[in-house]
């Protein structure tokens, strides 16, 4: 139960920060629309509207009773007996792991930090024993796809201080 | 493998260096010129003919990558950013003098740029349907006068040039450009087109190419030009500055080739040169004739008639309202 | 006229137009399967090449990575679960749990002969229908487009899976990430960073909302998928299974051809719209997202009718409808070729060439689909550790090839996570993607009525088409309503 209103309760906040903070700062209303014409911040406040009632109405069901008997999502079932931090942790260093690719593009080039974010994806998938197959995943296969989408499509990729006698 | 490669390389710089006086470094790669607008308008047709037709002189393949979004500001600010190496090069349109000088969020001034060279002029035209009572502009003025703001035009939006185009018209003939008639927002060429053959808007004036189709099978009426001479295609159809609209005659469209301030001599050298032989070239203006864009490669100073552009632009804000 | 239609056949049927019809459909089904990579890209590519060819082969080139794209789509939703293009969004609902069944084989071919089906009905609307479907095409006004696109969204229900509710949130989600970006008018709405002002692409979102999660997943719970190895029995479609699946086919061309007509539609519209009917009216309603066939054959059928169809308004008309038919105008006039109807005066040789043409790509699309197949078939063979970070490469360089764009691939990474978080709380992904695509143009054409109208709200009721719509979406309420009402007394009575 708790869960289930905890989760409606997110809803409406999200939604709620949406109407009251973001809309009245980032959504301008043009003087020279027409008054009868809908301006620019309707139908964003509808919609977030239209949330903040939904996760309410879920909240309110989910305190009204369980709607369903709870599941177990077999996809939600870790591998193995891990506690919440375990997974918590892992979950941060995902985030972190994109987060660092964002920033390293500019400064590395986009291959080398495609590299370097692939093989940390496999490493973090627990992947310990395809270790050859892994490294070609994540050295090969970037080096191939930037040639290809050059070639091809003429992409420049983003380009690092090692470009220069790596070519990519 | 390698040395295959680089002696393909060499060979090949060896021949267009060979057809050139003298040889120079610039280009040694690809080219990226990126049109800021999407795949199949009329800026993109004049990207990817510019790209086909240049490759040829410039002696390197010219790659065209479209960067639509914010009326042409993201992928001009793309380039503005890039390094001003030659490499990166931007076909501007006349939304990158218009849009500076209407909207004050713009991200990129109308002068972040080295200015390569005027590559064309594409009319506008202003038009109705084929059944609508209306045989000439002034007809229309009259009607939208009479009607007293109901009558509807499509454009891309109300700072766009699609949009100025009628509301500078508005206010050459006396009445607010900003209600005198409604704005109805639309994206793109074809879905403005669409809007009047089915008669969902009144009017519109927009750009030649989306329109000439249906002004052969007759499903249009042209009323009025915006271009500084009557169209070859259209002779009998009389431009804004020959009716006496002083605004909407000073108003047309125009593409060119711009690159990131600070171009290096050799690079703005090597496409003057490029460009010389682009305005002559039979496939260019063939192309340009088809898309219904006259070529005026070379004819003007680009950074004088960017400036005039933005000007004229930026004093029709201030008088609509715009701006303060 | 016989003669006429000899001379194209006799025009068109040379070595070298199957070769260039087969290699735009086959490399647009490759394509449409690699995660990352677009339609629009494969035909945006195409397109200086065509500046040297005949004006028929290369607008049949350009269809021909159109449909072979469309369909390619399917590949990878139903064997990695990421749709390749968004159109095929509907179609990973039910395939990706058929593959996990071990009956991948069975899902990719009701998919290709749904869209061989969808192809081949909407080339011959395409070549009896076109004036009407264009008159009734330009007769949708903002009004009727509102109203079309509301009823499409209706089918947010059937994509919902066990909560109603959990999908009207996702949906609301996917409706304000759409507005980010370049107002109509001129504005920016929620523009925090330069970036922003281009809005949200459609890719980023797609591939970061349905393909990246499954890496995430796989990372915190270190539990890949179960998927059973494909039985060999289970790789073809019965004849039982296509005739029950058959109305929904048929039924799915004829809504792809009717939205097809419509400019601005769209296959991915289409598709939505054909998964919800197809799913209200089915008799395994319950099944739909777990891996029905049927819900296979609605969405596939849909987008590749949808494909053929949206040629109606560029040939009859003249107006492209989307990015891609926008290409093809392109091609056209650079060809010196202006469509519309006095093409089919002036031009009635290369229209009938081009008929031909796109005949016989929907036999080409058939064979294609069968190789393709059966060379992605073996994706099943790589483990999912290696696989989910195959496709994370695929996504990373695709997207950034779209634009040059990091600030796409970041919408990309975060999109991943949000998916990820939205799989935590139970919220469905599929409701968010289609109101993400449906939410611009309801929007939109709901404030163009309004501003045509000067604010009288009796514009969305104003012409037959709109009454329609207007009762089909009353009627689908009360259906959705009086089935939730059902679900929760039975669940009432299961507890008790």
């Amino acid at each position: 139960m708790w869960s289930g209103i905890l989760r409606g309760v997110l809803v409406s906040v999200l939604f709620g920060i949406v109407l009251f903070v973001l809309i009245p700062v980032h959504v301008p209303r043009p003087a020279f629309i027409p008054g009868f014409a809908p301006p620019p911040d309707m139908w964003p406040r509808t919609v977030s509207i239209a949330g903040i009632v939904l996760g309410l109405i879920v909240a309110a069901m989910a305190w009204a009773g369980p709607v369903a008997r709870p599941v177990p999502d077999p996809e939600k079932q870790p591998a193995g007996a891990v506690g919440l931090p375990v997974l918590v942790g892992r979950f941060a260093l995902v985030v972190l792991a994109f987060a660092l690719f964002v920033v390293l593009v500019p400064l590395i080039g986009f291959v080398l930090a495609a590299i370097l974010l692939t093989a940390t994806a496999i490493l973090l998938t627990g992947e310990r024993r395809r270790l050859v197959w892994g490294a070609i995943v994540a050295v090969a296969l970037p080096v191939a796809l930037a040639l290809f989408f050059n070639s091809a499509l003429g992409t420049q990729f983003p380009k690092g201080p090692f470009s220069a006698f790596l070519g990519f | 493998m390698k040395r295959i490669l680089t002696g393909v390389a060499t060979a090949a710089a060896l021949v267009a260096g060979a057809a050139q006086a003298q040889a120079q470094d610039y280009p040694d790669q690809a080219i990226t010129l990126v049109v800021p607008y999407g795949p199949g308008g009329a800026s993109d047709l004049a990207g990817r003919a510019l790209a086909e037709t240049a490759r040829d002189y410039i002696g390197q393949p010219i790659t065209v990558l479209n960067k639509p979004g914010a009326g042409g500001m993201t992928g001009a600010g793309f380039v503005s950013d890039a390094d001003p190496d030659g490499y990166t090069l931007l076909l501007a349109r006349v939304g990158m003098a218009l849009t500076p000088a209407v909207n004050p969020q713009s991200t990129v001034d109308w002068d972040a740029y080295t200015f390569l060279g005027e590559l064309e002029a594409s009319p506008m035209i202003l038009a109705v349907k084929a059944d609508a009572p209306y045989d000439n502009a002034e007809d229309l003025v009259a009607a939208i006068k009479e009607n007293e703001g109901t009558m509807t035009y499509a454009a891309s939006g109300a700072t766009a040039i699609d949009g100025f185009t009628v509301q500078a018209l508005l206010s050459d003939s006396g009445m607010d450009p900003l209600t005198a008639a409604t704005l109805v927002p639309y994206k793109g060429g074809g879905e403005l087109a669409t809007a009047l053959l089915g008669g969902h808007v009144d009017f519109l004036a927009i750009s030649a190419g989306s329109l000439m189709p249906h002004i052969k099978s007759g499903d249009m009426k042209p009323l009025m030009v915006f271009a500084p001479k009557r169209m070859d295609d259209l002779p009998d159809v009389p431009t804004a500055d020959e009716l006496g609209y002083e605004q909407a005659g000073q108003i047309t469209g125009w593409s060119a080739l711009y690159g990131p301030k600070g171009l290096p001599e050799d690079v703005t050298a090597k496409w003057d040169e490029v460009l010389a032989k682009v305005a002559e070239d039979e496939t260019w203006l063939t192309l340009a004739e088809r898309r219904g864009s006259i070529s005026t490669v070379g004819e003007r100073d680009m950074a004088e008639y960017a400036k005039q552009q933005y000007d004229l632009f930026h004093a029709l804000a201030k008088k609509f309202g715009y701006i303060q | 006229m016989m003669n006429d239609i000899l001379l194209a056949l006799q025009a068109v049927a040379t070595f070298e137009n199957f070769l260039i019809m087969a290699a735009g459909i086959w490399g647009g089904v490759v394509i449409g399967a690699i995660p990352g990579m677009t339609g629009t890209m494969a035909v945006t590519l195409a397109l200086p090449f065509t500046f040297y060819m005949q004006p028929v082969p290369s607008i049949l080139l350009l269809v021909a990575l159109y449909k072979g794209s469309t369909y390619g789509g399917s590949v990878s939703a139903i064997l990695i679960k990421t749709p390749g293009t968004a159109s095929a969004a509907c179609t990973a609902l039910d395939g990706y749990p058929l593959a996990q069944q071990g009956k991948a084989g069975k899902a990719l071919n009701m998919a290709l002969y749904s869209s061989v089906i969808g192809d081949f009905i909407s080339n011959l609307s395409l070549i009896f229908l076109a004036a009407p479907l264009a008159i009734l095409a330009l007769r949708v006004g903002p009004p009727e487009y509102f109203m079309l696109m509301v009823f499409a969204l209706t089918a947010v229900a059937g994509v919902s899976g066990n909560s109603l509710l959990l999908g009207l949130v996702s949906a609301c989600m996917g409706l304000l990430l759409a507005t980010v970006g370049e107002d109509m008018y001129g504005s920016f709405r929620f523009a925090m960073t330069n970036d922003m002002q281009a809005g949200l692409a459609v890719a980023p979102v797609l591939i970061g909302l349905f393909a990246l999660p499954e890496l995430i997943k796989l990372i915190v719970f270190r539990n890949p998928p179960k998927t059973e190895p494909m039985k060999l029995g289970d790789n073809r479609v019965s004849g039982r299974e296509f005739r029950a699946s058959l109305k929904s086919i048929l039924r799915g061309s004829g809504i792809g051809v009717i939205l097809g007509a419509i400019p601005g539609v769209g296959p991915a519209s289409a598709a939505f719209f054909s998964y919800g009917e197809a799913q209200r009216s089915s008799k395994n309603a319950a099944n739909f997202g777990k891996g029905e066939l049927e819900g296979i054959a609605a969405s596939e059928s849909a987008n590749n009718g949808a494909c053929g169809a949206t040629m109606i308004p560029l040939l009859a008309l003249g107006v492209p409808g989307d990015v891609i038919t926008g290409v093809m105008l392109g091609a056209f006039m650079i060809q010196g070729l202006t469509p519309g109807p006095l093409l089919f005066q002036t031009n009635i040789h290369e229209i009938y060439m081009l008929f031909i043409g796109m005949m016989i790509s929907s036999v080409l699309l058939f064979g294609a689909g069968k190789v393709t197949m059966r060379m992605f078939s073996y994706v099943a063979e790589i483990p999912p550790t290696l696989l989910t970070s195959v496709v994370l490469l695929l996504c990373l360089f695709g997207i950034y090839s779209i634009a040059n764009s990091m600030f796409d691939v970041t919408v990309l990474l975060a999109l991943g996570v949000v998916g990820f978080g939205m799989f935590l709380l139970d919220i469905p992904a599929a409701p968010f993607l289609i109101a993400f695509i449906l939410g611009p143009m309801i929007e939109e054409n709901m404030r163009r009525a309004l501003a045509i109208s000067r604010g009288d709200a009796s514009v969305f009721l104003s012409s037959p088409i709109t009454w329609i719509f207007a009762a089909l979406i009353l009627f689908v309420i009360a259906v959705t309503f009086r089935r939730e009402v059902a679900k929760a007394r039975h669940r009432k009575a299961d507890r008790a």
